[in-house]
């Protein structure tokens, strides 16, 4: 299991533990956790998975495709450097102890 | 296994009429359902519809013999899977971002939105249906393809005429001829603001396609603009209408909205209750299982959104509209790669912007007689007049 530690814009922290290969995305919606839709369940269409990686984190969760970048500008949020789509940040055992920050609104 | 079990007893007149009643009972009793009068294996339930949208490697979206072929001229995205939907997907939801609509186009939707609204007649009783939803949708979606050329009364026909043509399933000749004469006046017309949309780039969905390093092929962008007419008007449209109906025979609610300034939840919550697109389906790619039952390759699943948003799972209370419920995980905007690429358009113009106008505007709008409301539709679904009194 691999432990995700989600932090909302008040500063509240929520740690999950997640099966290896699944996603942050996945990890947040199937433990009912606000602040992530995931809308269209993974397909990069629909931008309500965004998070912001951790800086201590940005290294290892590694760089976002084109195909992303994309998507991001659909994003409701202000989008920054360290913007990622949460559905495509698989999570392995490198990522144990992640921590992403959640967006003022995804919708 | 077994195949589901197959209901010959619900009609396509029943569904059309009110389907919710039928949809609780099969929720409860039968949610894996084959039901004859559609042709098609209904899923009420919603961990079953989310499983099949999220699923296109098992369940395609790719229909040989869907009659949008016809109706459209053209292999649409819709009807897409994989690389195919995802390039054309992708040419055209660029223009579709919140950030387009803030930054570019929102000072205009707000001034469209003003002009149609201030146009209503105060003190009388008013068809909001037809004389604002369905005008400011068309006008509002006009804009974003890049086509304002186009009037609403050109907008709201042809998309009526390209629906109908979409499900045409009983294949009537004069349906057709109508969608054939329907997208001899839309090629036409994109062909006269062709020049225009490239030599002056601005955003729209037209402008957006035509001007990319790596354009899709002109048919493409044609189809996917005609896509955008037929699904991008009845949906604003009815949502914005079913939420209005929602608030005005919730005066509890509205008043709570009004004082939280939560528009946003009120959207959601409209959509939620009444789905705009009730219904999707997907053909099984190889002999599967659903719900404990069958489903054979080459079967055709009807994923019915408008019941899995009402689902006693996750829903206390489903039946009932009621803006401020905790969680709000709808599927009104579909899952899985079709998830609506129109749905950020629709969640800021209608929720950010019309709502509130129109409940500034008239602060003490009234509905005198829920009753007279008549209510529509097994794919498509909302009311179809919403007689008011603005004040
Ligand atoms: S869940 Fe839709 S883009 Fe990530």
């Amino acid at each position: 299991m691999i432990k995700v530690t989600y932090v909302a814009q008040d500063g509240s922290a929520t740690t999950i533990e997640a099966e290896e290969g699944t996603s942050v995305m996945q990890a947040a919606v199937s433990n009912d956790l606000d602040g992530i839709v995931g809308e269209c369940g993974g397909s990069m269409m629909c931008a309500t998975c965004h998070c912001y990686v951790d800086e201590a984190w940005e290294e290892r969760t590694g760089a976002r495709s084109a195909d992303e970048e994309e998507m991001l500008e659909g994003a409701a949020a202000e989008v920054t450097g360290r913007s990622r789509l949460s559905c495509q940040i698989r999570l392995d055992p490198s990522l144990d102890g992640l921590v992403v920050h959640l967006p003022e609104e995804q919708l | 296994m077994a195949l589901a079990p197959l209901d010959e007893e619900i009609t396509l007149d029943q569904l059309s009429a009110d389907p919710y009643p039928i949809y609780r009972r099969l929720r409860a009793e039968s949610p894996v359902l084959r039901v004859a009068a559609t042709g098609r294996t209904l899923l009420t339930k919603a961990a079953l519809t989310k499983a099949v949208k999220e699923n296109p490697e098992l369940f395609s979206s790719d229909d040989p013999h869907t009659p949008m072929k016809p109706a459209f001229r053209a292999h649409t995205l819709m009807r897409k899977d994989g690389e195919d939907h995802f390039v054309e997907r992708k040419a055209i939801s660029k223009a579709l971002t919140p950030k387009m609509i803030k930054s570019d186009w929102g000072p205009l939707y707000e001034q469209m939105a003003e002009e149609y609204v201030s146009r209503l007649p105060r003190g009388e009783t008013v068809d909001l249906f037809s004389e604002l939803c369905g005008p400011l949708a068309a006008r509002i979606l006009a804009h974003i393809l890049g086509i304002p050329e186009a009037n609403d009364e050109q907008m709201q026909r042809w998309s009526q005429v390209l629906i109908d043509g979409a499900g045409n399933f009983g294949w009537k000749p004069e349906l057709f001829a109508a969608s054939d004469a329907a997208n001899d006046e839309m090629d036409a017309l994109f062909g006269e603001l062709e020049h225009k949309r490239r030599a002056e780039p601005d955003g729209s969905a037209y402008s957006v396609m035509l001007n990319a390093d790596d354009p899709i092929p002109m048919s493409q962008i044609y189809s996917n603009i005609k896509i955008a007419i037929g699904g991008g008007i009845n949906e604003p449209r009815d949502a914005l209408a079913t939420i209005v109906y929602g608030l005005l025979t919730n005066p509890d609610q509205l008043a709570e909205v009004r004082a939280q300034e939560a528009w946003d939840r009120a959207f959601e919550e409209g959509i939620r209750w009444v789905a705009p697109i009730q219904v999707s389906s997907r053909r099984a790619l190889e002999d599967t299982e659903l719900g404990g039952y069958d489903i054979r390759k080459g079967d055709t699943v009807m994923t019915v959104q408008a019941s899995a948003n009402r689902d006693e799972e996750i829903y206390e209370d489903g039946e009932n509209f009621f803006v401020f419920r905790d969680k709000n995980p709808h599927q009104a905007f579909g899952n899985g790669p079709h998830h609506c690429a129109g749905a950020h358009v629709a969640r800021r113009t209608v929720g950010k912007i019309i709502l509130p106008m129109l409940f500034d505007r008239f602060p003490n709008m009234s509905l005198p007689d829920p009753q007279a409301v008549i209510w529509k539709g097994f794919g498509f679904r909302g009311p179809i007049n919403l007689p008011v009194i603005l004040n």
